[in-house]
This record gives C-alpha cells, structure tokens and sequence, in this order.
C-alpha cells in the first residue's frame, strides 16, 4: 500500500508517512499557520499529483501558493468555487474547474470526479505522467467555508461521500476547519469521517500541533513554524 | 409528449414524457449527469416550449455559461420562451423574508406569477437547495400543481445523497410519475456511469439499466462489451461482420484453404442511440486460454452454434457452462437456419443444458435482420439487469 509522506521527518520516520485512504482534519483557529501546515501536507510528492477544492482563492493564487512551497504546478488541479462568480464566463481546463460558489456540491463533485479520471487516464495537464495507480492528495480549503453555506447535515453527507471516494482511490485528503467558528457538535461530526485529526493552536504567537490518531506518535503539542514551504519542529 | 433530449431514453419510456406529467432525475454525489436535465431543457426549448428555469444555487449568467460549455452550444435563442429564478432571488426572499413561512409564500407566488405571465409549459428544478432551505415535503410542494399551472411538465434535478432509500419512498408515494436515477458501478466494469428508469407512473414496464457515456455534449447510452462465442465454424465472424458498422477479424486460412480466427473479431455499432462494441473469440478449444481475457467486463453474450451440426453441441455446452458462471445477460442463437439438417429449439436445449430463461433464437448470420433480433433481445436483456 502506497504512504504519503507528510515531509515533517519527525512523522515520517516514525510512521513512514500515511496510509493510503487516510482522511486528515486539520482543526485550527484564525490567524494560525493552518494554511500553509495544509500547503505543505497538500505538495504533491515527486510522481504524485494533488487536487486543491478552493472556496477562499482563486485558482491562479492557488497555483502561486504551490510554487512558493516547491511543487510542480503542472501536477497540481484545481476546483476554485470564487472566481466563477465575478467572471461567469469562465471555462474549465484540464488542471482548473470552476463552480459558481461553494453551494454547488453537485458540481464540485462532479469537477472532482473528472479531475480523478484524468489523473487515471494519463489525460492530465497534458498527459504529464506520475506514478501508477496514481497517489492523489486532495485538500479541501476550508470545510469552515463549506459551511457557512450549506447546512451540517447536508455538509457531513457531502464528505461522507468524498472522504469514502478518497478510500476507493487510494488517496489522501486534508480537510481545513477553524476551531474556534464552530460548536462542540460540527466538531466532533466533523472527526466522524476522518482517520487522523491534527490539531494546532496558537499561545504567545508561537504555533503548536499536535496528532491524533495515529499509532506510535501521542499526541503532545509540538511547537513548529513554517520555513519554504516545510513544517519544521522548533526543538 | 415531451422528449427527454436522449431518443434512446424515449424509446424506453414509449416515446418521451407525457405533458403534465413530474420529473425526476436523481443524481448520486459526483457522478456527472448533469446532462440529462440540460439535454430536456434543450429539447424543450427547441421545440419552441416555454420554460422557467429555477437554479437557486446559481446565477443566470454562470448557469447559461456553464450549460453551453456542456452542451457544447448555447441555448437556442427563445429569449422570451425562458424565465429564470436564480441565486439572486433566493438572497431577495431569505432578506425579505427572515425565519418563518414567508419565504415559502414569496416563493410560491413568484413561481405562479411567473408561470401565468409567460405562459410556462415546462418547469426545471434543481431542488437540492429548495430541500435544505424547506425541507422534503415544503420544497416538493413548491415544484408541484400548487404552484405550477395543471398541463405543466415540472422537471427535477436532485443532488441525492439518500440513494435508494429516498427513490423508492418516492415511487411508493408516486410522488414522480418518472424517476430516473443516475449512478456510477465498479462492476462488471472497473468503471462506469449509468441511469436507471426506476418508475414510471405510465406503463408497468421494469427497472431499466444502461451505462451512459457523455460524448460532444450528449448521453449517449452504451454497451461497452458484447460477446460472441460459441464452436468453430457456427458463425461468429459472420455474425459480427454483419452486426457491426465496421467490423474486422484476424483470421488465418489453414493448409485446407478454410479460415478461422486465431485472435478475436470486432466490431462496433450505433444502433437505437446505443454505442455498442462487440468482440468475437476464436471458437478453436486450442484459443481457450483466451477466452476469460475476451469475456473480461462483458455486458453480455452471444452464444452462437450451428444448428445443423449435433457434433458441435458438446463444444457449445463447455462453452456455455463458461459463460453462465460470469452472471450476466445470455443469448443463444442457432445459426444457419436455411441450411437441411436443421435441429429444433428443443434439441439445441437440451443438447447444451439451456435453461427456459435463455431465449434461443433460430437465425442465418447472413441476414442482418435475424442477427438484429439477436442483439436487440440481448440489448433488452441488458437494461434490465440489476448492477
């Protein structure tokens, strides 16, 4: 079975990366390093490819994101649920697909299915060529966005299906939620559906995390900063 | 009438959707079959209907651009046969509107207003967020003749993540008099969408199956695999060429100057608004290795044999022992009818063990009427298997 390493060696090592099928929660408040902690979760490794449903940037900043963490554009798709909004117009290609808005879980999860059976069919960004069967990372930026347009329930059966589609195809998803905008019950509805929960949390502007949910690693707070694109664990 | 967009789902529903009648198609989470309402709303606008489109989860430009970029051509110009009620309007009532019943009321009388004013005669719903904003029974109530003019056509699109459950508490209510749900499998092939006609109020027909491809903007209904085997020399090449559009063979001809095939026929058709594709194996008991490799992801099989040779039917029998542990639709078809020596049904079932549930169909390859009875009787067969 296909592990996604993480690139944080203090995981790696330990649990030589993920497991394919795994669903990650990445659980943290405002202002933290939450985003840039999912960029580096999300990088595709060299032979994989990655999906970003975006309901915060556009494609293009997207993209640009990816560049400055190191990973090559040409294996990165993106569903950008923002842009189609202010420019109706605009068509999907092979590595960009828009939706009107975050309500359309039809549609994001159709742009996402094609996506996949690109990526399966060697027709990607022009046929560029990874491993086989494809390893896909897939983030999900923000759950916390996804919310605040369609109701829980309706939301949890959305990535009930997504979260088992990432199974099926032996991926990785990460799944971004703030901590601090939602009750106790999303929270923990939320965790249904994954494997792993990484938590981070903020005191005296130093960022934390912490694991749950994985064998061989407890879960004690890790304080880390970001440095190019890499987690790295303040000693 | 009133046609779905897709002649091969008109065919199936004996010749489209009554007027008047209410619509559902019903979409499983990222299968994409978004195409199945565009096409009806297509349909419908061409043939000069006119129609409200209710998209509360979109806005008109982004909905009209991304139908074209489906479809692969705009709407057809009847700017006035079509009204909308867009993400807009959705923001306006829930504003207006605050908790409460309101919001249902100011609904409804937009929706009326709307269908008097322009005289609708077809109605498209997306109903996934008329169902979060008021639930199943409100959000129904307000795409049906509360709302809607009587002779209206009122069409549906739901995103359903209940599945099953829900379309069968929908056909038993008859809420729908059409339920057409649209799914993916993984088996018998790795992948493949396909529709179900569920229910229909109008006839008693079964639940029908078909995969569906979407190719230049259309559902295009396809059976990627059709098998014909049976022993050597009953028929198969013959059978294929004369099925098929374009059908080839790798044949050799042996020291006795006859031909056998020693790889496979195929051929493909587009019959009915189907796409279908048919292999041939070798019939030689030397090729059998190949045969679990040909017969891999078939939809279906032909079992052919020469009804004028009894020595054959021990062969036939091994082969059609093969096929029925694969559990798919089977036909036989007793080849060269017009030649002496001819057996009867009787003694070609029970010389291969065919059970009475297997149709046995007396033909002449060389007629290509007789070689599409075979098919369309194992095409039926096919769409009304259970995936």
């Amino acid at each position: 079975m296909y592990s996604y390493k993480t690139g944080i060696p203090q995981i790696d090592q330990v649990t030589g990366g993920f497991d394919a099928g795994t669903n990650l929660l990445l659980l943290a408040p405002s202002l933290s390093y939450a985003e840039q902690f999912a960029y580096a979760l999300t990088k595709p490794m060299p032979g994989e490819y990655t999906i970003m449903l975006s309901t915060n940037e556009r494609a293009s900043e997207v993209i640009d994101q990816f560049k400055t963490v190191g990973a090559d554009k040409h294996f990165v798709g993106v569903i950008d649920a923002i842009t189609k909004s202010s420019t109706p117009s605009v068509s999907d290609t092979e590595r960009f697909m828009f939706v009107t808005n975050p309500t359309d879980l039809t549609g994001i999860g159709i742009k996402f299915s094609h996506m996949v059976e690109m990526i399966f069919d060697g027709t990607f960004s022009g046929g560029v060529s990874g491993l086989f069967p494809p390893p896909i990372r897939f983030c999900v930026n923000s759950v916390s966005t996804l919310l605040m347009y369609r109701k829980l329930e309706v939301l949890y059966q959305f990535l009930h299906v997504m979260t088992a589609k990432l199974k099926k195809i032996e991926g990785f998803g990460i799944y971004i939620l703030n901590s601090e905008a939602f009750d106790e019950r999303t929270i923990s509805l939320i965790k249904q559906l994954m494997t792993i929960v990484i938590e981070i949390k903020v005191e005296r502007s130093d960022n934390y995390f912490r694991i749950m949910g994985v064998r061989g690693i407890n879960a004690d707070w890790h304080k880390f900063t970001i440095n190019k694109g890499q987690v790295v664990l303040a000693l | 009438m009133i046609s779905t967009g897709m002649y091969g789902i008109d065919d199936m529903l004996g010749g489209g959707i009554p007027k008047g009648s209410r619509v559902l198609y019903s979409l499983e989470p990222g299968v994409d079959g978004q195409l199945f309402m565009i096409s009806t709303l297509y349909e419908a606008l061409e043939k000069g209907k006119s129609c409200l489109v209710i998209i509360p989860h979109t806005t008109v430009d982004a909905f009209l651009s991304d139908i074209a970029q489906l479809r692969g051509k705009p709407l057809p110009s009847t700017e006035k046969k079509i009204v909308f009620l867009d993400s807009v309007d959705r923001e306006r009532i829930q504003r207006r509107a605050g908790k409460g019943g309101a919001a249902e009321q100011d609904w409804k009388a937009r929706i009326k207003k709307l269908c008097t004013d322009h005289n609708v005669e077809v109605i498209f719903g997306y109903f996934d967020m008329i169902y979060e904003d008021f639930g199943l029974e409100k959000g129904l109530s307000l795409l049906s003749r509360n709302c809607c003019p009587p002779e209206s056509t009122i069409i549906i699109e739901h995103l359903n993540f209940e599945q099953d459950k829900l379309l069968d508490s929908f056909a038993v209510r008859k809420s729908f008099d059409l339920i057409i749900a649209i799914k993916s499998s993984f088996s018998p092939l790795p992948h493949f969408n396909y529709f179900t006609i569920v229910y229909t109020s109008w006839s008693t027909q079964l639940r029908r199956s078909v995969p569906f491809l979407v190719k230049n903007g259309r559902i295009v209904p396809y059976i990627p695999k059709i098998v014909v085997t049976g022993p050597p020399e009953s028929g198969k090449s013959r059978f294929v060429a004369n099925a098929t559009e374009l059908g080839m063979s790798v044949d050799r001809t042996g020291l006795g100057g006859d031909v056998t095939t020693v790889a496979m026929d195929f051929g493909w058709l587009h019959w009915q608004d189907f796409d279908i594709t048919l292999y041939g194996t070798p019939g030689q008991p030397r090729f059998d290795p190949m045969l679990p490799v040909i017969l891999h992801n078939a939809m279906g099989v032909v079992l052919l044999v020469d009804a004028t040779n009894h020595e054959q039917l021990p062969r036939a029998r091994h082969l059609f022992n093969t096929i029925t542990k694969m559990h798919v639709p089977i036909v036989v078809a007793a080849n060269k009818k017009d030649l002496p020596g001819l057996m009867s049904e009787e003694e070609i079932r029970n010389g291969i063990g065919i059970t009475k549930d297997i149709p046995v169909f007396l033909i002449s390859a060389q007629q290509k009427d007789d070689v599409r009875d075979v098919l369309e009787s194992l095409v039926d067969s096919i769409t009304r298997f259970i995936y």
